[in-house]
């Protein structure tokens, strides 16, 4: 979802993830070139792609995934874009559904999203329940330098990582 | 481990700069970037770069940048890593795994020695135009 932001030319990425103990859900935001009413839908259809980036390719797989699991597990997912302002895509689940997917390793998928836009912000934002944590690329940048080399994509790891130590202990 | 603010992130770096700069005399740079596309992702890409991030810390390599791309095309041969490397050529591994991308950083990134079981000829025309500069 973030490589379609990226690729859209989003210069702004904000990813809101809230949990509590029935409930996950997020919503991601991008100020990127937005999509029509029309794309909007062929966009759920997993046999279209728009056919920019593979020619040849009729197969587009990560927006169908996602509503297919939201609805799976108890909860729906939404495509809110107007052309030229951007997309804003929710997303929301029953947290202890039998079909939900295991959340997975979130420090080191946060620190791959965090540092996937070449040249703009992105933002997570992580609650659960009432306690949570901000982290930006700006912010990462100005404290570690290149957040692209081994060293620093291990420090973020860490850092977001303590992070999630923090929350689990407050919730 | 106590929640850690950018401020002790900042020591951490400062930390492991010293150390770094006695390790990383020679200065010559590479890139590994790592097919992150959903294609590569359901294949194990995330673990490929977990994989690839401990290798490294444990051979001590800091001068490499790790790089991610979306889908190159070649979604059958996925997770799919393309190693940029000074004196080397250029090259791009298919179905690479744990075990293959800890060999990449010690047979290519440390022992300049291609993994040659994994190589992936070529990438999509259009990744070429863009990525080849």
């Amino acid at each position: 979802m973030i490589q379609n932001a990226v690729e859209a030319d989003a210069t702004q990425i904000e990813l809101t993830i809230r949990e509590t103990s029935e409930i996950f859900e997020f919503e991601l935001k991008d100020n990127g070139k937005g999509m029509s009413r029309e794309t909007q839908m062929k966009a759920l259809d997993p046999f279209f792609s728009n056919g920019h980036k593979h020619a040849h390719r009729r197969v587009g797989l990560g927006l169908p995934f996602l509503f297919q699991t939201a609805e799976a597990a108890g909860g729906r997912a939404e495509i809110e874009s107007q052309e030229g302002e951007g997309t804003i895509i929710r997303f929301q689940a029953q947290a202890q559904h039998m079909d939900m997917p295991p959340f997975g390793d979130f420090p080191s998928t946060a620190a791959m999203m965090l540092t996937l836009i070449p040249n703009g912000e992105m933002t997570i934002t992580k609650t659960r329940n009432d306690e949570g944590y901000t982290v930006s690329r700006s912010e990462l940048e100005e404290t570690l330098g290149d957040l692209r080399t081994a060293e620093n994509l291990r420090l973020i790891k860490t850092y977001i990582a303590s992070q999630e130590n923090d929350l689990r202990k407050a919730g | 481990m106590a929640k850690l603010t950018l401020m002790d992130l900042r020591k951490l770096r400062d930390g492991k700069k010293i150390a770094m700069s006695k390790r990383s005399a020679e200065g010559k740079r590479a890139e590994v970037v790592i097919g992150m596309g959903t294609c590569g992702i359901a294949a194990g890409a995330k673990a490929v770069f977990d994989a690839f991030l401990d290798e490294m810390e444990k051979a001590g390599i800091t001068d490499v940048t790790i790089k991610q791309t979306g889908c190159m095309g070649l979604c059958f041969s996925e997770p799919t890593v393309e190693v940029i490397c000074d004196d080397m050529p250029h090259v791009v591994y298919g179905n690479v795994d744990d075990k293959t991308a800890r060999r990449i950083v010690r047979d290519h990134l440390e022992g300049k020695a291609l993994v040659n079981d994994h190589i992936f000829d070529k990438p999509s025309t259009d990744i070429i135009k863009t990525a080849g500069k």
